[in-house]
């Protein structure tokens, strides 16, 4: 599923599949490193097509949300560095660029724990992002497009964001992220501390946005049952390797995941129960 | 220097514990005693009262400064406040009969008082604002210092020292007055080397990196900061005091201001931070760079042709020494110990630096 | 007791309190956006009213058209020292930084000094010297134009930081890695804090130069500003100028009751008290952020 290259640097229009589409997102088998010493992921190889969605399930600590920094260059601070493979975003090699720049080109990141602008207002945490690009009536536009899909933002847009529920602080960084006129949204583990009905209605924006406005999306999620329930391809990774990668309904029912990752498969009995947890057949 | 640790292996415990593991460094401290000890006799006057003294007593002064920065992680702006008062406490005492070592351990032990005072800031804040607060501490000092005739004989005044009196004779050669610094000096560096491996260097650390985290393990971090900077401060003041008798002979208020506490903590900066050789290094560059630099811009004017005005080279020494600060926290952090560690540790295999990783 | 006289030392010392919170909101400016405290700032302030003077009686220029040419320079002295000398230790521990800017503070004191002589030099900005009454106080007349100067200054930055380019900064200061996820350039927004900072000294330098002439003695609002800006909060712009009111009121009403007591210098240890009583007390200040690491 490794896409051809496109070795023009232009990236390509979203309305034209006809053409052999170019995956938004290309990760060719990337290798990122901590502090020169820890290795945290090795070989990792993605493909996210236009207009598509795909999760990036695991545990903690597997090494999924080093992919997406790897992709929006936030490795910096906390002294990671991509020392093999490369990645390419619309059939470009993005690799030198700063985070800044990859944000102009159209990939967002969405980071862990959300991080709102805690002592700034709903609104201005929108404004801010609309600075990266266009002028003030594409700001205004956005912010309405913003509002439309989480009115309930739109309530609370003049409180102190730091006083949001986690639910409103999540669909303010999605809704900031959107701001800034992606082509890539990537989500790092949106559910993360959330109810179960609110990680249903925000994946189901999630899934409007994607239909609607054509965005594609990359979920890091470790709530692989909601996750796999809105994407159509999923990888898993485990330690730093993507150990499978299929469509989601295949995935769902893979006999691996669901004993690992889903809580076990349906028609489990009380004697099946105590039994040795058998060793995942991935693993050689 | 040299594979100096090539063949050395302890067998016991003690051994392995020692101050000075390897014998190549116990030589190398043995030399330095000596030529310490020698000192009067190679050197000449000059450089023995002008040179060597002040920076024995400096560095006695730097060591206790960065018992409180560097191991204990507190901040201490204020520290030339603290050595005043031993001086002034010492001074007083001496000038009033007391004998001197009494005198100099009373002014050791009123500075301790009053750093403890500064502790009870550090209690309560850390960072900037324990940083602000000694700073502002300092200020404060300075004025009741100059404007309180009783301490110092007004704010212009200065207050003669009598002559220094060790175990009832009269000190008064140079040689004499360099044997005390030194021995002061070797003193404090022999308590700052063991602190490495004592409870109280352990704790500091541990207060240092986090200070909760140390409670929760049984260290009393409101003790251990109480104690460091009682003993810190204890140090400052008698080197403060020694100072005094020693070098200056006379004590103005201007001797413990505020631009005093920058050069001690440029001191420790340079030299690095918690580095005991550092130290060294640190008090020696500062009192000999400025003095250096301005004999070279001076030489280098007259080649140029041109003459710098009195004002011009009365600031040059401050512009360096500004200029040192910033050159070496671009370049070197962690100071000239840590360059000579390196220095040292690239020696230690070399030319086989391949095997080290 | 004497009401007027009371009156007139309040009313002055708030006055001059206000131009204290000027070299406060400096030090606020370059805090909030990049959590330096920048003990500089003095050095700065008088590195600006030299940079004045120097291109007015140096080139010969008209005040009006030195002082904004002054501050031009001095926006990319402040740039260049954002990126030349701090820059580097992002991310070190505090103490160093802390030293870097002290270190800059002798440096670009002792080099101005160098350069221009340590003997006092008027600057005169078009003021004249009789003092303005209101009713039966008398106020000194520089102290009214700088406040009004100040307050213009602190109106202007309260509508920027409503604007878009002012919400930017106002997100770096709040979360770096947040900022650059969604692209905001954190270096230029701190660079940009720094040059404005630098713009400002320029300002409370000229101000203040005017007032007592400069010397060396500008670089020493350091202190005074440092204390407005804690007392005030070290990340508040509002509390700078609250704070900077009420230091100069304690400091105009106790000095002029108590120089007479203690044989003057009170002004300094006034000051000095209320840093250590503020850090001690509420070391956020009036208006920081609760955020301050304590025990």
């Amino acid at each position: 599923m490794h896409a051809t290259d496109n070795l023009t640097s232009t990236p390509t229009l979203i309305s034209n599949p006809a053409a052999s589409p170019v995956p938004v997102l290309s990760l060719n088998n990337v290798e990122v490193i901590y502090d020169h010493v820890s290795l945290a992921i090795k070989g990792v190889s993605i493909d996210v097509p236009q207009g598509g969605m795909v999760a990036l399930l695991g545990a903690n600590g597997a090494g999924k949300s080093t992919t997406l920094k790897s992709i929006s260059g936030l490795l910096r601070p906390e002294r990671g560095l991509v020392t093999r493979g490369e990645v390419r975003f619309m059939g470009q090699n993005i690799d030198a660029l700063a985070p800044q720049e990859r944000v102009i080109l159209g990939i967002v990141h969405v980071l862990e724990g959300r991080r709102v602008f805690e002592h700034m207002t709903p609104d201005e945490n929108l404004i801010a992002a609309s600075a990266v690009r266009g002028s003030r009536q594409d700001m205004l536009r956005n912010k309405d497009m913003v509002y439309t899909y989480f009115p309930r933002l739109h309530q609370r847009r003049t409180a102190q964001s730091g006083y949001l529920s986690g639910g409103e602080q999540q669909m303010l960084a999605i809704g900031r992220a959107l701001m800034t006129q992606p082509k890539l949204l990537m989500l790092d583990e949106p559910s993360l501390g959330l109810a179960p009905f609110l990680v249903a209605e925000i994946f189901d924006i999630v899934r409007r946005i994607n239909k609607e406005e054509g965005l594609s999306v990359l979920l890091v999620e470790q709530n692989a049952i909601a996750a796999l329930d809105v994407v159509s391809h999923g990888y898993l990774i485990e330690n730093g390797r993507v150990v499978m990668h299929d469509n989601a309904e295949a995935m769902k029912k893979n006999p691996d995941i669901q004993e690992f990752y889903l809580g076990g498969a349906e028609g489990h009995n009380f004697h099946d129960i105590k039994h040795y947890r058998r060793r995942k057949r991935w693993l050689t | 220097m040299l594979f100096r640790q090539s063949g050395i292996f302890h067998t016991s415990y003690a051994d392995a514990r020692a101050l000075f593991p390897l014998p190549a460094d116990r030589w190398m401290i043995g030399l330095l005693l000596a030529f310490a000890f020698t000192a009067p006799l190679t050197m000449s006057s000059l450089v023995l009262s002008t040179h060597l003294l002040p920076w024995l007593v400096w560095t006695a002064a730097v060591l206790g400064l960065n018992l409180i920065l560097g191991w204990a992680g507190q901040f201490h702006f204020g520290y030339a406040a603290i050595m005043g008062i031993g001086a002034y406490t010492a001074v007083h005492g001496a000038r009033n009969g007391i004998p001197w070592e009494i005198a100099v351990v009373l002014g050791g032990v009123m500075a301790a008082v009053i750093g403890i005072v500064f502790a009870f800031a550090a209690l309560r804040v850390k960072g900037l604002y324990l940083a602000l607060s000694t700073l502002a501490l300092q200020f404060v000092m300075d004025w009741v210092i100059s404007h309180v005739p009783a301490i110092s004989g007004g704010s212009q005044a200065t207050l003669q020292a009598p002559a220094m009196r060790l175990l009832g004779q009269t000190v008064t050669s140079e040689t004499g007055l360099y044997y005390v610094a030194l021995g002061w000096c070797l003193l404090v560096t022999v308590f700052m080397l063991n602190l490495r491996r004592s409870a109280l260097g352990r704790a500091l650390v541990a207060v240092r990196e986090k200070d909760f985290a140390a409670a929760v393990i049984g260290v009393h971090s409101l003790y251990y900061k109480l104690v460091a900077f009682a003993t810190s401060s204890f140090i400052g003041g008698i080197s403060g005091a020694i100072l005094i008798f020693t070098f200056y002979r006379a004590a103005t208020p201007e001797q413990f201001a505020v631009n005093v506490s920058i050069e001690l903590l440029a001191m420790v900066i340079v030299g690095g931070l918690g580095s005991i050789i550092g130290s060294y290094f640190g008090a020696a560059f500062i009192l000999l760079m400025p003095g250096l630099m301005n004999n070279l811009i001076g030489w280098l004017a007259q080649l140029a042709g041109t003459s710098l005005g009195v004002e011009t080279l009365a600031h040059i020494p401050h512009a360096v020494y500004g200029a040192l600060i910033i050159v070496f926290l671009l370049v070197e952090p962690m100071g000239l110990g840590k360059m000579y560690t390196n220095l040292r540790n690239y020696l230690l295999v070399w030319p086989f630096g391949y095997a080290r990783k | 007791m004497d009401f007027s006289l009371f009156a007139e030392l309040a009313i002055n010392g708030a006055l001059s309190g206000l131009m204290y919170s000027l070299v406060a909101l400096g030090i606020v400016l370059i805090y909030k956006s990049s959590s330096v405290p920048n003990l500089a700032q003095g050095a700065m302030t008088m590195l600006g009213a030299y940079v004045v003077l120097a291109i007015a009686n140096g080139i010969g220029l008209p005040m009006w058209t030195a002082i904004p040419l002054a501050m031009g320079t001095m926006f990319f002295v402040g740039m260049g020292i954002e990126r030349g000398a701090l820059r580097r230790l992002a991310g070190r521990p505090i103490i160093m930084i802390l030293m870097m800017t002290l270190g800059l503070d002798i440096f670009i004191r002792a080099t101005t000094m160098a350069i221009w002589g340590s003997s006092s030099r008027p600057i005169s900005i078009g003021i004249s010297d009789s003092p303005l009454f209101m009713g039966p106080l008398l106020l000194n007349r520089s102290y009214v134009v700088g406040a009004l100067v100040a307050a213009a200054l602190f109106a202007f930055f309260f509508f920027f930081f409503r604007t878009r380019r002012g919400i930017v900064l106002r997100a770096i200061s709040d979360d770096y890695i947040a900022s650059w996820s969604i692209g905001i350039s954190v270096e230029r927004g701190v660079a940009f804090s720094w040059a404005m900072s630098s713009v400002l000294a320029t300002t409370a330098g000229v101000l203040w130069g005017s007032v007592q002439g400069v010397n060396q003695g500008l670089a020493l609002l350091l202190l005074k500003g440092l204390t407005v800006a804690v007392l005030g909060g070290l990340d508040s712009i509002g509390g700078a100028i609250l704070a900077g009111l009420l230091l100069g009121l304690l400091e105009g009403v106790a000095s002029g009751y108590l120089d007479p007591l203690i044989g003057g210098g009170s002004r300094d240890l006034v000051v000095a008290a209320t840093l250590i009583l503020t850090i001690l007390i509420r070391p956020h200040g009036l208006f920081g952020r609760h955020d301050i690491e304590r025990i």
